[in-house]
């Protein structure tokens, strides 16, 4: 071991930072002295939740223990993109597919790591011309110290340690992922029409009815699959709509979340504390508007 | 003062001799890391740049070629064509195969650097070193990939000295170290895991990708595309346990998992998946923070 410089910062030399900090820098001595000795036998884990979603997992006594994930593409053929009628069912079929495809991946590597659900599930997904693909990455958690469940009562979920906890706290519980997507053509308008409403701010009724199609179509889907969960009710939901890149006749309306049902015998308050926080920012004094710009 | 090692660069040791400390650190981190009773004592780098090309293997198909058997104990896996013979441009036969001499070339350029940055913590006498970043890049077009780990060395205050001389080593700093601290973890060193899968795409996998499926049979065109599902699936899988492999009995906090993936043809593509996090063991038995109180903020 060298000798380090002195830079005289005095740590713990501050009568105030040893008031405040004395159990922290106890710790911190602890772990580091810890460090000479082997990991525990215990079997470790892996997680990509932050160190605040765990804190506060530990708080209702729960545990990261995995980092899973599932993939899955599903193909679209060629020529579905092309101008139509309707809905696009190849599409809204892959998509689903997908959906549901990785979905049971992710939820079998969690019950094979022994837990009980998945939080924090990060889903990416894509269209392409010819394949719609979803990948999920999340964490496998149970409460501590608990046995295996059944494989069929995993959950898989994309509610943060913060929102589980919440949700917890409430008396109520994820069942799983529900989605729902529907890809419809917004088919040509006649020539007439097209000459006639050249030149005018007018409604698109083929873009407004096939933007309606695509919406009710996916919700609808997104709820089927919440009831089948015996769910409540879906949380956290995000959507995306618009015209595909590749085909700007196309519209698309995805849609997932959380399903969630009540466990306790009825919700409970959080009862939250009302705070003001006396550190709101101060407008700033803007030099700029002395020179009347 | 510090005795610089004598294969530092020349500025280095200037640097470390100085004096005075530099330190990647915000401020609140700074304070934080006083409050823990770590002291910075300098700002630590390492880097290394590395040839980076594509070093692939020549296509396989025209033939009726075997499948490549891949590395001992490496994942491969491959698919045989439903069709019989059609044409010798038809791919007979496809396969997934870990790219073993990609992940070691990543782990040669990222440990160097990982290392050169732990000589320089050690050279300052550090107990470990926080706050560290690590980001690869490529230097213009020159087909070179410089890989960079940068931190802040620092001493625990009346801690001992590190486990056969080697700093540990954190991405986290300030509050959040704190944190993981009275979480009850203590941390050991940073983690970082490469996996590299090339698909070979076969003609189903192929016909998939492009669309023209319905064209041998309609119960194909909106079938799942298998090849690469496994390939995506596999490629995570791979990082994972070279993580694993790492971590000893230890843990894996703050995980990310990061994927890409080039296309190198219809249906060919190399994927990569880099998983990095800090390796930390428990140095106290579970003791969960009391349930925190929810607030409302009135503005």
């Amino acid at each position: 071991m060298t000798d380090s410089p002195s830079h005289g910062l005095g740590v713990g030399d501050d009568g105030a930072a040893d008031n405040e900090g004395g159990n922290l820098e106890q710790e911190m001595l602890e772990a580091a002295r810890s460090l000479s000795r082997p990991a525990a036998a215990q079997s470790s884990m892996t997680s990509d939740l932050s160190i605040d979603e765990e804190l506060t997992l530990h708080s209702i006594g729960w545990e990261p223990i995995e980092l899973v994930c599932g993939v899955s593409l599903h193909a679209v053929p060629m020529g579905v993109w092309n101008w139509g009628q309707g809905e696009i069912t190849y599409a809204s079929g892959a998509y689903m597919s997908s959906f549901a495809t990785a979905t049971e991946r992710i939820h079998r590597e969690c019950a094979k790591a022994g837990g009980h659900g998945v939080v924090g599930v990060h889903v990416e997904w894509a269209v392409h011309r010819h394949h719609i693909d979803v990948t999920l990455v999340g964490t496998a958690v149970r409460p501590v110290g608990s046995k295996r469940v059944a494989a069929e009562s995993v959950f898989v979920s994309d509610l943060s340690g913060r929102d589980f906890t919440l949700l917890h706290a409430s008396g109520w519980a994820p069942l799983g992922l529900a989605a729902g997507a529907s890809f419809v053509y917004a088919p040509r308008r006649s020539m007439g029409t097209a000459m006639k409403q050249k030149s005018q701010n007018v409604e698109l009724t083929n873009f407004t009815e096939a933007m309606y199609a695509a919406r009710e179509s996916a919700m609808e889907r997104m709820q089927q699959s919440a009831i089948a969960m015996r769910g409540t009710g879906v949380v956290e939901v995000k959507v995306t709509e618009g015209p595909m890149a590749f085909a700007h006749h196309a519209v698309g309306f995805t849609a997932y979340g959380t399903v969630v049902h009540l466990v306790a015998e009825q919700h409970r308050s959080l009862a939250p504390t009302t705070v003001l926080p006396l550190d709101d920012a101060v407008r700033a004094f803007d030099a700029t508007s002395l020179r009347g710009t | 003062m510090a005795e610089v090692a004598d294969d530092l660069p020349e500025a280095a040791g200037r640097r470390f001799a100085d004096g005075a400390f530099s330190s990647g650190l915000t401020v609140p981190d700074f304070a934080a890391c006083l409050q823990m009773g770590l002291e910075p004592v300098g700002y630590v780098q390492g880097f290394c740049v590395m040839q980076w090309g594509w070093r692939g293997m020549a296509s396989p198909y025209g033939g009726f070629g075997a499948p490549n058997q891949g590395g001992p104990g490496s994942y491969t896996e491959s698919w045989r064509c439903p069709h019989g013979f059609v044409s010798a441009e038809h791919r007979g036969w496809g396969q997934n195969f870990e790219q073993s001499w990609v992940e070691d070339a990543w782990v040669q350029g990222f440990s160097s650097a990982y290392e050169r940055m732990v000589e320089e913590a050690t050279s300052l006498g550090a107990h470990g070193v926080v706050g560290l970043v690590d980001t690869s890049g490529r230097l213009g077009d020159l087909g070179v990939l410089e890989f960079r780990v940068q931190g802040t060395a620092v001493r625990v205050k009346e801690g001992p000295a590190p486990v056969d001389g080697r700093p540990w080593t954190t991405y986290l700093a300030g509050q959040r170290l704190a944190k993981l601290i009275e979480a009850g973890y203590a941390p050991v060193s940073i983690t970082a895991g490469v996996a590299s899968v090339r698909i070979w795409a076969y003609c189903i996998t192929e016909y998939l990708t492009e669309g023209s499926a319905t064209a041998w049979g309609s119960q194909m065109a909106g079938a799942e595309i298998e090849q690469t599902a496994k390939a995506h699936m596999a490629v995570r899988r791979i990082a994972r346990e070279h993580v694993r492999a790492q971590l000893g009995g230890d843990s894996l906090h703050g995980a990310s998992l990061v994927t890409t993936e080039r296309e190198l043809g219809q249906g060919d593509a190399e994927l990569q998946c880099i998983l990095r996090g800090n390796r930390v063991r428990r140095f106290k038995s579970f003791d969960p923070i009391p349930a925190p109180r929810p607030t409302v903020r009135l503005s």
